[in-house]
């Protein structure tokens, strides 16, 4: 790859901006990047940067209320400005394809994905339906579909999520394009699968030699993808550069304060805590003058970066890394100021949940129709059994369909269970359904839910949501005692206390978070199940609430159900670590104990699925074939049996038959893997990531 | 004295009129037709990221078309003005624009007090930005203060059951006589939209004929509402059998057909069975029991409040539950009539009965689809996860975020029910024969149709320009609710 080659994309002094009925928001400016053939450029930044209206407005799909206000974009050296409809038609997924986040609502649900693959070629290049059927079988077989056959025949919907997928990037595929546009293509996937998909995606790069835009808000997965990246920051790029460049020698402030807001190995909570971005990103139409990222930037220096619109400007000694930065020549880079040390560490004490062989199973009728004929149980818990204690961060690991959240309605009450025991203070609550816990009960247990925009109803006002929690909750005795209270929760959550009388529309996410936590803290919870309580927040925003939550637990002494399949923040924020498959424990352990071998063969897979945003770490590449069974029909014998690698380790078929004892590590046997290898093998088992010596 | 004109001596502006009319009308064409050919001028983008928009010839045409357009609009303000402030003397046109005064003022007042207070309205507020939607608030408000101010006597001209034997048929202008050859002294001068075939003011019937609609279709569609609510919530939240059963019956009363079921509903022998009182006894309870969960579920945590509210609501909402119940001839006489605050005529109680009974299952079928999204949201799940009761879930946390869609509906329902007055009126259902509501006075005027087509047109276009509001209304309120 050599400079003289032309780019296929190359986007000069780019600005486009939205016109709503009030003002025109720029939502892009001033944004300049270069995509040579057979590379792929990683688009980094948090929701509202930008990042996807780049995508829109290469493919001229802006809507009515987008333009493009300035700047061009050469795509193979033509300007798109002066093609027409008609052109920019022809285009359209022929040159330049584009694989949405949402791979179901890419696909048409009423088409079967033979007719859907078949009709790219055919509309784009004219040929035979019969030519363009033998090359959907070749893609089908590029994208490591198993029976190419049959899944031309299905329907969207009768496939799953990771195989909508594959789909969906067959189909860009179909018309061979020059360059592929993945707006977040593996958000919606659990992390086994997204792995899967990223290495399809990095493979068929290289056999085909596709240019590949690759958006994403996760810099780990830029990382394994990409050759170049473009961070960009409300609207602009901010640095861009070789990958290697970006990650081990950033020269922008607002790059090197992600690094720091995200748990990379080696983040601990204790010694080195996350350091989070402070304050709020800017809204569109409120950005500073000068650098957009001043007011929150450690090195702002007031005269110089506010007065006038700053430039990107080259690295000098890199290959085109750029950094839109005046200072970057005065920093020193390389003191990397993580936070001071927190010394208070909390020890967990007294164990206060004990769940002994729960097990929740649904009973499914087979028809609504005819009753009688055959019920189906789908097993969603088969066997539970830990325990947790105060001042305790428990997570709670695994990919969808494995019984996380059936476990949690069960905790709560929302659901009871089928057999065993959940014993909170040595009463058992496992048979109380909600409506019959004692208030007191019901306070204790509390949830944190994932999605903060769907946490707070959202025509209640901030202060009546939470005094409402007091009431139900019996805290306070007057109206005026709840407000009071109402208003040092706010404080516990570092809200101002002005919040109490907004409407949720009026906060940003994660401080919907923040309220949404307030909440379930309100009648003083000992036990609070966190469902992913951050994954849906934007990065910088991840680590503040993250602190949060620890902070929190170390006053209350709260234990802290961590559910999550986001292994990086699991290994920054847990004690005890708890790894589920279909219902079933399979590992649990000390973090420490769990992060490294021996492992069960499927947190080895995870671990390896994971993106991890560092240079330094080797991994070792482990792609689980498949997806999870369902848990109505689960396989015999060891839960994992269908995906598992070491399988050919065992003797015989023990995996098809028999499900596994806990085999104990460890002092008092305090790390378990549910496995039939052998102790030797188990330990012989070499650690997934490593981190290269410094 | 001779039939007045239309216009009067503001004839000499319908010349005016038409031209507009006509360059308008052409100018849009033209504008059409050149969309075709020529190609909008860019937007001159600037340095500093704003945009100029510049002219070409297709812009010209936009601009004088809008002139045009102005220009109608212009005309068409004279009439009201000058009419308002000449009366007869601008003819018939101006004769209806004064005795509309009452009803411009209060237009005016409410209009210009809502446009400048639309920043703190919320929904209703951003109405003002949608053409369609102040359109459609303009024209229901019109018929609302016309019903209400013609109660007041301030805008009718004649008695609306008073017949003359002078002014059968007469057209629109005729000089008001009592019999023929005695002219009536101190009577207002002219039928304006002429007599009917017994010799009514038509005008005045159309007025007094709003009151009907205005006073019972919002009502009877509230308690439309409150039934479907009420019901399907639960259906929606609870589920299963409970849900079967209650989309059976919806499904039941949806595929009867409706007008027989009028016809059942009004036949004498069924009303003095007294099936429609019963029904109304059961319909009309349903009020009582929502307000009554929805204050028990929200306040059941502050026992002294709740009980405050719920004596007082339940000893307020029960006495007018009986008083309308409860009839001194009737077939439910419970209330003392000391204690009985009125009597609903028959008719009407019936009327409103049906039309209860036909809109809720439909109100029904879209309350437990909006809740069945709403039930699976996360703030829902925290209310259960902190104990909170089911109708508590259902009335504060779900109730509240489905009012979008509620409210546009409910203005639609409202335009569905004027319509379905009418058609009751026009079948002589259930209102008494000489009521000068819509329905009835379009029947009457039907049968001459093809000689005097006055009589029935009035009425009917004041049938359609309610309605059409309220459509245009809900158009307007769902566009602005989905903008952000």
């Amino acid at each position: 790859m050599t400079d003289q080659e032309p780019p296929i994309l190359e986007i000069e002094d780019l600005s486009i901006s939205f016109f709503t009925r009030d003002r025109e928001i720029p939502a892009v400016m001033d944004f300049s990047c270069r995509v040579l053939p057979g590379e792929a450029m990683g688009l980094v930044g948090e929701s509202g940067c930008g990042k996807s209206t780049v995508a829109l407005g290469v493919m001229r799909d802006l809507g009515r209320s987008g333009r493009i206000t300035g700047g061009r974009i050469r795509f193979k050296g033509r300007d798109m400005a002066d093609l027409n409809d008609r052109a920019l038609r022809d285009l359209r997924g022929r040159d330049i394809a584009m694989i949405y986040q949402e791979p179901m609502a890419s696909l048409n649900p009423a088409m079967r994905v033979g007719k859907q693959l078949t009709e790219v070629p055919v509309i784009h290049e004219g040929i035979a339906e019969s030519e363009a059927r033998t090359r959907a079988l070749e893609v089908l077989a590029d994208v490591q579909l198993p029976d190419p056959e049959r899944i031309l025949r299905a329907y969207p919907h009768q496939l799953s999520g990771g195989q909508q997928q594959r789909i969906v990037i067959a189909m860009a595929l179909m018309a061979n394009p020059s360059l592929l546009i993945l707006d977040e293509p593996t958000t919606a996937l659990d992390v086994t699968v997204e792995a899967a998909v990223v290495d399809l995606v990095k493979d068929l790069g290289r056999k085909y030699g596709t240019s590949m835009l690759f958006i994403s808000h996760n810099l780990g997965l830029v990382l394994e993808t990409c050759d170049r990246i473009c961070v960009m920051y409300s609207g602009e790029a901010v640095e861009t550069g070789d990958i290697g460049d970006v990650f081990d020698r950033m020269r922008h402030p607002y790059t090197q304060a992600l690094f720091r807001s995200i748990p990379l190995p080696g983040a601990d909570k204790h010694a080195k805590p996350l350091v989070a971005i402070p304050g709020n990103f800017p809204l569109p139409h409120e950005r500073p003058p000068g650098c957009n990222f001043g007011p929150r930037c450690d090195y702002f220096e007031a005269g110089r970066c506010d007065a006038r619109a700053i430039p990107m400007r080259p690295v000098a000694g890199d290959d085109r890394h750029r950094s839109r930065c005046l200072r970057f020549d005065d920093i020193d880079w390389s003191r990397m100021a993580l936070g001071g040390v927190d010394a208070t560490r909390t020890d967990p004490g007294e164990v206060i949940l004990r769940v002994e062989d729960l097990q929740k199973h649904y009973e499914v009728g087979a028809s609504a129709l005819f009753r009688g004929g055959e019920t189906r149980v789908v097993k969603a818990n088969e066997s539970l059994t830990f325990d947790a204690r105060e001042a305790e961060t428990l997570a709670i690991v695994g990919e969808s369909g494995c019984g996380k959240s059936t476990f949690a309605k069960v905790l709560l009450g929302l659901e009871t269970a089928t057999g065993g025991e959940v014993i909170l203070d040595n009463r058992p609550i496992g048979d109380t359904p909600i409506q019959r816990r004692e208030t007191a009960t019901i306070a204790d247990v509390q949830m944190v839910f994932q999605n903060p925009f769907d946490t707070l109803n959202p025509s209640m006002t901030i202060g009546r949501q939470i005094m409402r929690a007091l009431e139900i909750f019996k805290v306070g005795g007057s109206e005026a005692a709840r407000r009071e209270r109402m208003l040092d929760l706010l404080d516990l959550v570092k809200l101002p206390r002005e919040f109490a009388d907004r409407m949720p529309r009026q906060l940003s996410g994660g401080q919907k978070q923040r309220v949404g936590i307030a909440r379930a803290f309100a009648g003083g919870a000992r036990i609070v199940v966190a469902d992913e309580p951050v994954s849906a927040l934007d990065v910088s925003v991840q680590a503040a609430v993250a602190d949060l939550l620890m902070e929190i637990q170390r006053t209350q002494k709260t234990t802290l159900l961590f559910i999550s399949h986001d292994l990086s923040i699991v290994r920054y924020l847990s004690d005890r670590v708890l790894v589920m498959y279909l219902g079933h424990v399979v590992e649990i352990g000390d973090t420490s104990d769990v992060f490294s071998p021996p492992y069960h063969p499927y947190t080895e897979a995870l671990l390896s699925a994971v993106p991890i945003a560092d240079t330094r770490v080797t991994k070792k590449s482990i792609v689980l074939e498949g997806d999870v069974p369902s848990a109505m029909d689960p396989p015999p014998g060891c839960p994992f049996q269908t995906r598992c690698h070491w399988k050919s380790q065992v003797p015989g078929d023990l995996c098809e038959t028999k499900v596994p004892e806990m085999v104990r590590f460890g002092p008092e046997g305090r790390h378990q893997i549910k496995c039939h290898l052998t102790r030797e093998t188990l330990e012989a088992m070499e650690p997934v990531i490593t981190l290269a010596a410094e | 004295m001779e039939p007045l004109s239309w216009t009067g001596i503001l004839a000499p502006l319908v010349t005016a009129l038409w031209i507009a009319a006509a360059a308008a009308a052409a100018l849009a064409a033209l504008r059409f037709a050149a969309g075709f050919v020529l190609a909008p001028a860019e937007g001159q983008a600037n340095a500093d990221g704003t945009l100029t928009a510049s002219r070409g010839p297709l812009e010209w045409l936009e601009q004088a078309a809008f002139l045009a357009l102005s220009a109608v609009a212009g005309v068409v303000l004279i009439f009201v003005l000058g009419g308002a402030a000449l009366g007869l003397e601008a003819g018939l046109i101006g004769g209806i624009f004064r005795r509309l005064i009452p009803v411009w003022i209060a237009l005016g007042i409410t209009l210009a007090g809502s446009y400048l207070l639309r920043g703190r309205l919320g929904l209703y507020g951003k109405l003002f930005d949608s053409v369609i939607g102040t359109a459609g608030l303009v024209l229901v408000l019109f018929w609302v203060f016309a019903a209400v101010f013609g109660t007041f006597d301030l805008i009718v001209t004649h008695n609306p059951l008073g017949q003359s034997g002078a002014m059968k048929n007469e057209v629109p202008g005729t000089p008001y006589t009592r019999m023929i050859g005695e002219t009536a002294e101190g009577a207002y001068p002219v039928y304006l939209l002429g007599g009917d075939n017994l010799g009514r003011d038509v005008f005045s019937r159309m007025i007094a004929g709003s009151w009907t609609v205005v006073q019972i279709a919002p009502l009877a569609t509230a308690f439309a509402f409150m039934v479907g609510i009420t019901l399907g919530l639960p259906a929606a939240y609870f589920g299963g059998r409970l849900d079967t059963v209650l989309t059976f019956l919806a499904n039941l009363i949806l595929a009867f057909p409706v007008i027989l079921l009028f016809y059942l509903l009004v036949t004498p022998e069924i009303v003095a069975t007294g099936i429609p009182t019963y029904m109304a006894a059961v319909m009309f309870l349903f009020p009582i029991l929502f307000l009554t969960i929805l204050l028990n579920a929200r306040y059941h945590t502050r026992p002294a409040l709740r009980l405050g509210l719920l004596a007082a609501v339940i000893g307020a909402s029960g006495w007018l539950y009986l008083s309308l119940v409860s009839e001194r001839l009737g077939a439910v006489h419970i209330l003392p009539d000391w204690l009985d605050l009125f009597d609903v005529p028959g008719g009407i109680l019936v009327v409103f009965v049906s039309v209860v009974f036909v809109n809720a299952p439909t109100v029904f079928r879209i309350v437990r689809g909006i809740a069945l999204d709403i039930k699976t949201r996360d703030y829902v799940a925290a209310a259960q996860t902190r104990g909170e009761g089911p109708w508590y879930i259902m009335l504060w946390e779900i109730l509240p975020n489905a009012r979008g869609p509620l409210i546009v509906d409910f203005c639609l329902r409202v335009g569905y029910t004027t319509i379905l007055l009418g058609t009751l009126g026009f079948f002589g259902l259930g209102l008494p024969p000489e009521s000068p509501d819509w329905g009835s006075t379009i029947n009457d005027g039907r049968k001459l149709l093809a000689i005097y087509p006055h009589p029935a047109l009035a009425p009917a276009l004041a049938l359609l320009s309610l309605v059409l509001g309220l459509n245009l209304l809900a158009d307007g309120l769902r566009e602005e609710s989905l903008r952000d």
